[in-house]
Formats: C-alpha cells, structure tokens, sequence
C-alpha cells in the first residue's frame, strides 16, 4: 500500500475524433483498511506537491475509499478468497476489491487541446485532515473513452 | 435484460409518507423524531436502535454491501425496515435527509447541537453503542470529527453523477461521493464496523437513497439485468427487484406536496 502513486505515461484518444466522455478505471481497489481521498491529476509534472488540490491545473478527479478499519473477526476472516466455487452463490466476500470510475472528460479535453498525445497519471491518498494516507492499493488503471 | 419495475406507478398516493429535508423539518416532526429515536433505543431486542445499528456493521457479520453492485438496494432495503422500526413506535415518522451539498453549515442543526431547544439530551447528536458494537472496549458512544469540508459532495458533483446513463456507473460514482460523507463526519462514523450507530448515518444514507431515486426519474428507461434484479439483500427479505419502486415501500421525496379533494365520484 501507497500514499501516493505515478503511472507510466497513457495514450490519449486520437484528437480527429470528438469525444463523448472520458473515465478512469481503477481495478482492483483495496477497501480493507482507512477511508481516505485519492485526488488524481492527469499531465502533472514530476514536481507534483502532495497538497496540490482540485486547484491544480492537472487536477482532474477524486474518488474516495469508505475503509473497513481492521479486522474484527478472528484469523482468516478478512482474507479473500482467491479462488471461488462457480456453484458458490454466497454474496462476494465483504473485502473483495472494488473498481472506481472516474469521469476526467475535461481533464483529457485539456491535454488534447494543449497537442499532447500521451499523459501521466498521479494519484495521491490523504486522510480527511490532509495527512498522507498509505491506504492506496489497486491492480489495474484505464483510460476509456467513449465516442 | 430486463426492464426495471416503472416507479411512476405511484401506488397508494393518498398514503405515502413523504421523506423531508433534515434542515426543513417543522417542530412536530423534529419531535417525532427525535421521540422514535429515543423510544427504540430503549429496546435491547430486535426492534430496537442497537440492534438496526449492529447490523449494518459490528457484531459480525457486518452485512451492509460497500463497494460491489448492492451498494443501493441493499442500503434502501437497510433504511425501509429500520423507518419501519421507528414507525412502530411513533406513527408516521419518516427519516430525513441531510443535504451535504450545502457546505455552509455542514450538519444539519438537528443533529449538531448536543442538547434540544428545550435543554434536553438531544438524541440525533450521539447514541450509545452497545458492547458487541464497539471497536474498543471504552467506545461506549457514538462520536464525530468533521474534517475538510471539500470531502462533501457538491451540487456540481451530484448533479454529473446524475448524469450517467447506465446504473451501474452512477451507483459507482454515487458510492465515492458517499465514502467521501462518511470521512467527513469522521469518528464514529468514518469506519463501517461503527458508521450505522451515529444518528447521522441514517440521514447521511437517506440523500443517497433520495438521489438515487431522482437517478430513477431523469431515466425512467433504464434497464437493468434480470440476473441483477433476482438478487437477494440478505438479511432482509427482498430482492433488488423489491427495492426499486420507493412508492410500493410507501415513501416518497416530493419536496412540496399539494392536494383538492376529487370529484366524489371515484
């Protein structure tokens, strides 16, 4: 688990298109421990501050994380099963990773009218005072945009 | 696919209790509530306060849904039986709904003062938390640190969110403003285990529940898997199906509401 966290650089959609909408999809976003705000900025040099807010010219988005805490069963009953059944219809286990979509539609409007091609993705996690939150866990971010 | 249930079938109209804003509740209603609340707190079965409270988060099994496709019926089902518990002691009294885009004054007055007008404990600002509820042991109640303001949703926020087409995108996003509530109020209510016992949970969940239901009427076309609608909310008796016409569970969110008297012929 991280604070904060810098993608490899993303393709933007193809400018001779118009576009409809553009999200970002985290997969896989862990839930088991704080709540916390994951702010994201798309573009946002290297210098990036871990306070820049929704001010920040490459501010594009937040989503936030309603944390489980901790674990108040006993051994093993917050661990997700990696593997399940096709036959098992119990409700999904309560930590399974969840997604978080993120509409950055004028952000990517931004960047393509600045005649950038490709984009960096930041996010950084901080608790509802501002501390830095090293809650931010996911498998997988995309770039979808729907015309 | 499936269609989903119409909700413009306004069964029962006569008789739909009307959910209101928590900031505009008139003083009898503001009574009443607070009278329900008291009342079921008094009761350590079923019924009772800690119990509705206890089965959102501890003791375990927590069985509230967070981040996967029951988010929102599974919380209107949670919201119906627990109104219905306060029904039960006081005819008619409905939750409210804590409108959060309004950033000037956070909370809505009713739940933030510690005591009523009248001088009295006022049981909207705190609630015990029973034992087998508490993350430690001296937790005995419920308490709240609000922090940066900006983790509450705007009316801009709410009203993109109300935009998306597809369900299972505005409940996604619908689900990230509401985290955002929650690390708000903090305390108590900024962890799961504990959220459902502070008194602001229930109304911090019905304006989800309320936009949810404004979602409903700017797409009166939405469609929705049939697998998604058989699906159980468990540990209550219902389906997604069930929870998805509000006038068949007896409420509404008109915020005005004005009747004459018909014809006399029907």
């Amino acid at each position: 688990m991280v604070d904060r966290y810098r993608s490899k650089a993303l393709e933007l959609p193809d400018p001779e298109h118009k576009i409809d909408r553009v999200d970002l999809a985290f997969y896989g976003v862990d839930h088991s421990s704080a709540t916390y705000e994951a702010r994201i900025f798309i573009g946002a040099p290297r210098s990036l501050k871990r306070d820049a807010g929704p001010d920040h010219p490459a501010y594009a988005g937040s989503f936030y994380v309603f944390g489980h805490d901790r674990c108040y069963g006993e051994e093993g009953h917050c661990k997700v099963p990696e593997k399940r059944d096709p036959f098992d219809l119990r409700l999904p286990h309560h930590l399974e990773p969840t997604t978080e979509i993120v509409t950055v539609t004028a952000a990517i409007e931004r960047l393509l009218a600045d005649g950038k091609r490709k984009a960096v993705v930041d996010v950084i996690a901080r608790d509802s005072e501002g501390k830095a939150s090293r809650a931010l866990d996911f498998t997988q971010l995309r770039l979808l945009t729907y015309r | 696919m499936s269609v989903a249930p119409a909700i413009s079938g306004r069964r029962a109209s006569v008789s739909l209790r009307h959910r209101r804003s928590a900031r505009r509740l008139s003083k009898g209603q503001l009574t009443d509530l607070r009278k329900a609340v008291t009342k079921t707190q008094r009761i350590g079965d079923d019924r009772g306060y800690q119990y509705w409270a206890g089965v959102h988060g501890l003791p375990n099994p927590q069985s509230c849904r967070h981040g996967d496709e029951l988010f929102l019926p599974w919380h209107r089902a949670y919201l119906y039986f627990f109104e219905k518990a306060l029904q039960d002691q006081v005819a008619g009294v409905t939750l409210p709904w804590w409108d959060w885009r309004d950033h000037s004054e956070a909370l809505p007055a009713a739940y933030a003062r510690a005591r009523t007008a009248e001088g009295k404990a006022n049981p909207l600002y705190s609630s015990p938390i029973q034992p087998s509820g508490r993350r430690q042991p001296n937790e005995r109640r419920t308490w709240r640190e609000p922090g940066d303001v900006d983790w509450l949703p705007s009316a801009n926020q709410v009203t993109q969110v109300r935009a998306n087409r597809d369900y299972f995108t505005f409940q996604n996003q619908l689900e990230s403003l509401h985290n955002g509530v929650h690390g708000y109020a903090g305390g108590t209510m900024g962890a799961v285990a504990t959220s459902a016992y502070d008194p602001i949970f229930w109304a911090h969940h019905c304006m989800i529940d309320r936009i949810w239901y404004l979602w409903q009427l700017d797409h009166p076309g939405a469609r929705l898997p049939a697998r998604y609608l058989d699906l159980a909310l468990p540990p209550f008796p219902m389906t997604v199906r069930d929870t998805l016409d509000v006038t068949a569970l007896g409420y509404d969110y008109a915020a005005a509401t004005a009747a004459v008297p018909g014809t006399g012929n029907g």
